[in-house]
């Protein structure tokens, strides 16, 4: 009898204490979900737009080494983005409605290199006109390589004109950019100079690709929403730089971006991910991505290193029916191998 | 039923804790101030009393400040409200109305709130390069010379665009004289101060060896070669000059890799320019302007990463013992 009621005792404790499982594992779910609802769009981003991978060769048949300057490239480090330097190429593109697709150029590319020991980050811009051998086929500008290949192109001429390893690439287009950096409440940005173009595309308007409209950037320290901080950094016909003008601004705003990122905190992922919706790609996985983020807090201004690939390194040249700039691969591999050593 | 009832509550509950867990995430969002959180200055008084009546600009209105409070001038919105300067000798101030295309330079009465037009530089067609810009408007102490800077003269078939200082009267025509020749595709020449002896204290850009950099000039003749205040290095611009005229406060960001700038200050006599003192280092600092006794500096900068501009006040700023900098709004 005592037996028997010790056992019914048992297997109502034993109930009990499923049944508190159970209701503890259901509250672990729902709180889960709602995570889950709430990093939705963060998590819809990262498994479309991160984690692509580059196809190293898959996207260059005719790529030789007799048809590039000098030597093979230099050899590949482990591309984590742990403790090891590790380099990326920030690609940058007219995405707006005169494009179909993917079929894009880039307008700005920019190779960069992190050491998270040292904390010292060097950027180099890519001037877009700069006249080379293209990994899938031919010469051309270098801006062209991203349209004939996506980032495998562009990464594989990158790679094989400059003797440099990339290990990643993030690529952004324009609305990208215009919502993410609206999306961090605007940049604080010294304008170098009045900055003023009449034939500035008014692509994004929806209307008309190829009309023009008028923009005026005044110089001195401004707040800049994304609209704001587009014009700044596209528009180059008013400059005596050109381009050259043009990719000084956009590391100018690549850096007030990092000023502002690093206000930002994981519960911000799924604003951001929304904001640069269809507007972004990378073969960096979400946790490298992630791990990126308290890197770029610890990054200080000084440490940033800022490389314009200006006359004698480039000359100005007409090719076929085209302004391109001619290489002067002496001066310009000697200054990558000063700011992207070999591992 | 009582076990239904249960599974009812418990799965509300869940709901419930599903939906919190939802809401604690978004609390933990960073709050950076967006362009929306922005108030209006009237709504707060300043944490100092600035000497005078002050004239700012914010989110395309134009606000008087006097006495620590701000007052709207209620301006008609048709595109943003900027760069307001005072007329000396009078109420009325100068404002520039800037559109997409084009921006005008207005008179207005601070007072009564009338507004008298005095440029025409939209096109009536649709060729979008006839259209002008014009900044900086300035009057000089006669209260009739006016400079600001238009960019003019150009063509629609080039791409050449700049910005050059002209010279012209409030009861007449505005832009009648060109009174500085700009480098080309530069930007050109901004920010002009009227001296008191007649000339202009300008901002003149220039590109040299791939690098853009403004340099502080004088030039007493219209399109006569610029004295040069500052060097290249420097790279300083944003001129105000004290109501006596003998200190020169200016934004130079010379060797700050663009990313911040100086707020500085220096003796001026003639066309001789002091050792500069830095009043403020690294920081964004932005269109310093002198209390009308000479008291301090006002100028513009964010209080943290993620502000937005506040008004800053110095005391003292001509001074060899300048006030450390007060924060005027928050």
């Amino acid at each position: 009898m005592r037996r028997r009621r010790a056992s019914r005792h048992r297997r109502a404790w034993r109930r009990k204490t499923l049944l508190g499982l159970l209701v503890a594992v259901g509250f672990a779910l729902s709180g889960a979900a709602g995570a889950v609802a709430y990093f939705l769009p963060a998590i819809t981003t990262a498994i479309r737009d991160t984690g692509h991978t580059i196809q190293r060769g898959a996207a260059t048949p005719a790529a030789s080494a007799s048809a590039l300057p000098g030597e093979a490239a230099a050899a590949a480090p482990d591309p984590s983005v742990g403790s090891q330097p590790f380099t990326v190429l920030l690609l940058g593109s007219d995405n707006d409605a005169k494009f179909s697709g993917s079929e894009v150029l880039t307008q700005s590319m920019i190779l960069t290199r992190v050491d998270p020991r040292t904390r010292h980050v060097v950027m180099l811009s890519i001037p877009r006109d700069l006249y080379v051998p293209l990994s899938s086929g031919g010469s051309d500008k270098i801006d062209k390589a991203y349209l004939h290949g996506g980032a495998n192109a562009a990464v594989a001429t990158v790679e094989r004109n400059f003797h440099v390893h990339i290990d990643h690439y993030a690529w952004i287009g324009l609305l990208g950019l215009v919502n993410l950096i609206d999306k961090i409440g605007g940049v604080d940005v010294v304008a170098t100079n009045p900055v003023l173009d009449d034939f500035y595309p008014a692509d994004l308007s929806g209307q008309n690709p190829y009309a023009f409209q008028r923009v005026a950037v005044l110089p001195g320290p401004q707040h800049m929403n994304g609209i704001e901080a587009l014009e700044y950094v596209r528009s180059r016909h008013g400059d005596l730089r050109s381009d050259f003008g043009r990719s000084q601004r956009q590391q100018q705003v690549l850096l007030a971006i990092r000023t502002k990122a690093k206000l930002l905190g994981l519960a911000d992922l799924p604003d951001v991910a929304s904001a640069m919706s269809n507007d972004f790609s990378t073969d960096m996985s979400i946790s490298q991505v992630a791990a990126l983020l308290p890197l770029a807090g610890t990054i200080t201004l000084q440490n940033v290193q800022q490389v314009l690939l200006l006359p004698p390194d480039v000359s100005s040249a007409f090719v076929g029916s085209q302004d391109v700039l001619m290489p002067n691969w002496e001066l310009i591999l000697a200054e990558v191998r000063k700011h992207f050593p070999v591992a | 039923m009582r076990r239904l009832l249960a599974v009812v509550v418990l799965l509300a509950l869940m709901g419930a804790f599903a939906f919190g867990v939802n809401r604690f995430l978004a609390s933990r969002r960073s709050h950076i101030p967006s362009e929306s959180t922005i108030s209006a200055p009237t709504e707060t008084r300043t944490a100092v009393t600035l000497p005078g009546t002050m004239f700012i600009s914010q989110h395309g209105d134009i606000y008087a400040l006097a006495g620590g409070y701000f007052s709207d001038l209620r301006l008609a919105r048709s595109g943003t409200w900027m760069q307001p300067s005072v007329i000396p000798g009078s109420d009325a101030i100068l404002a520039v109305l800037r559109t997409d295309a084009f921006s005008d330079v207005y008179m207005i009465d601070a007072g009564g709130g009338a507004v008298h037009k005095l440029s025409h530089n939209a096109t009536p067609g649709k060729v979008i390069q006839l259209n002008h810009w014009m900044f900086w408007p300035r009057v000089g102490a006669d209260a009739q010379t006016v400079y600001m800077s238009y960019d003019s003269p150009k063509t629609q078939e080039s791409y050449q665009i700049d910005f050059a200082v002209w010279q012209g009267t409030l009861a007449g025509k505005l832009a009648v004289h060109q009174v500085t020749d700009p480098f080309g595709y530069t930007g050109g020449d901004v920010d002009a101060v009227p001296l008191a002896g007649g000339g202009i204290l300008y901002s003149k850009y220039q590109i040299s060896s791939g690098q853009v950099y403004s340099r502080l000039a004088v030039q007493k003749d219209a399109l006569a070669e610029p004295v040069y205040l500052t060097t290249a290095t420097d790279d300083c611009g944003q001129p105000a000059l004290s109501p006596d005229g003998a200190s020169l406060a200016m934004v130079c960001t010379g060797g700050t890799g663009l990313q911040s700038t100086r707020l500085e200050v220096a003796s001026l006599s003639g066309t001789t320019l002091g050792k500069p003192r830095t009043l403020i280092n690294n920081c964004l600092c932005a269109a310093p302007a002198w209390a009308p006794d000479g008291s301090g500096l006002a100028y513009y900068a964010p209080a943290d990463a993620g502000g937005h501009f506040q008004l800053w006040w110095i005391a003292g700023a001509a001074g060899a013992t300048p006030h450390a900098a007060q924060e005027v709004t928050s």
